[in-house]
């Protein structure tokens, strides 16, 4: 195919989903750790249909987001990385108030983005707007933040119990997980 | 992310996750997966475009209401920018001046240290 019949839908060969498990490996391998993470796979998933209509369900919204920690330095837009405002323990907080939550702690890409705005990654404004227009039943009266561990089994063992058992308290019909 | 999510569809909450690291989530298997093919750190949608962010969202309603079975990934027909330096960037080491790699690691020694007192503190 010649250049001029090249369809304007068809990318440059780099225009795919970044490869982000090789780029990280490589990277910390390349700065001299020798133990890189192993991302699980599982053979099975699990999957559950929703048991009543969207309009009537209440959904839940999950972070990786923190709150502003006091004293652990900068943590708004633009801030470089900082380890010290990481979490490591499962939080809640009410859904009808706005705070400030960021993303200081998590390897986001800070070259092309600079974490101005909260909602997009976090999107409990167009989760009200979606309760409030009827899309949804209702918002979760609370949102819920869970760490980033690298340890998989305190993800498991630790935070994903402490999670579900917030959201069946609160009753939440549905989840929606923001992943940053 | 992914962990939780398997772990609430297990025990009968059904989720979707938003996301930008499509080989991450779908290595490990989750049920239903909104992907945005942006830098990390927007997986809701693009900053200062309550649009974009709607849209975003509604992809996720959308599954919520009918995916046909797990490991169901939809991907945003929107684009980050017609420049797509930043796929080409993200921690590429290749990209790294062998300078500045001794300096890196400085760094993220420094960045580790810190994490790790505060685990400590969380205990």
């Amino acid at each position: 195919m010649s250049d001029a019949e090249k369809s304007p839908d068809i990318v440059e060969a780099h225009d795919l989903p970044v490869p982000y498990i090789k780029r990280l490996r490589d990277y910390y391998l390349t700065l001299g750790y020798g133990n890189p993470y192993h991302w699980v796979h599982y053979s099975h998933v699990p999957f559950c249909k929703l048991q009543q209509p969207l309009s009537e369900s209440r959904v839940a919204l999950v972070t990786t987001a923190a709150p502003l920690k006091p004293g652990a330095g900068d943590q708004g837009p633009g801030a470089a990385y900082n380890a010290a405002a990481k979490f490591y323990k499962v939080y809640s907080a009410r859904s009808d108030e706005e705070q400030f939550l960021g993303i200081s702690h998590i390897g986001y890409d800070r070259k092309y983005s600079t974490a101005e705005d909260i909602n997009s990654y976090f999107p409990l404004k167009a989760m009200q707007n979606a309760a409030k227009n009827g899309r949804i039943g209702e918002l979760s009266p609370r949102y819920y933040g869970t760490p980033t561990n690298r340890s998989q089994a305190t993800t498991i063992e630790q935070d994903c119990v402490e999670l579900l058992a917030l959201l069946r308290k609160d009753e939440a019909n549905a989840a929606v997980l923001t992943a940053n | 992310m992914s962990l939780a999510a398997r772990h609430l569809e297990e025990n009968g909450i059904p989720t979707v996750i938003l996301g930008s690291a499509k080989d991450i989530v779908e290595h490990c298997g989750v049920p239903r997966f909104v992907f945005s093919d942006f830098p990390l750190g927007n997986s809701a949608g693009k900053p200062n475009d309550p649009l974009s962010q709607a849209e975003t969202l509604e992809l996720a309603f959308k599954l919520l209401e009918a995916a046909p079975g797990s490991r169901t990934t939809v991907q945003s027909p929107q684009r980050w920018s017609e420049d797509t330096e930043w796929k080409l960037d993200f921690q590429n080491i290749d990209r790294v001046p062998e300078e500045e790699i001794r300096r890196l690691r400085t760094e993220f020694d420094k960045i580790k240290q810190v994490g790790q007192k505060v685990r400590s503190g969380t205990k």
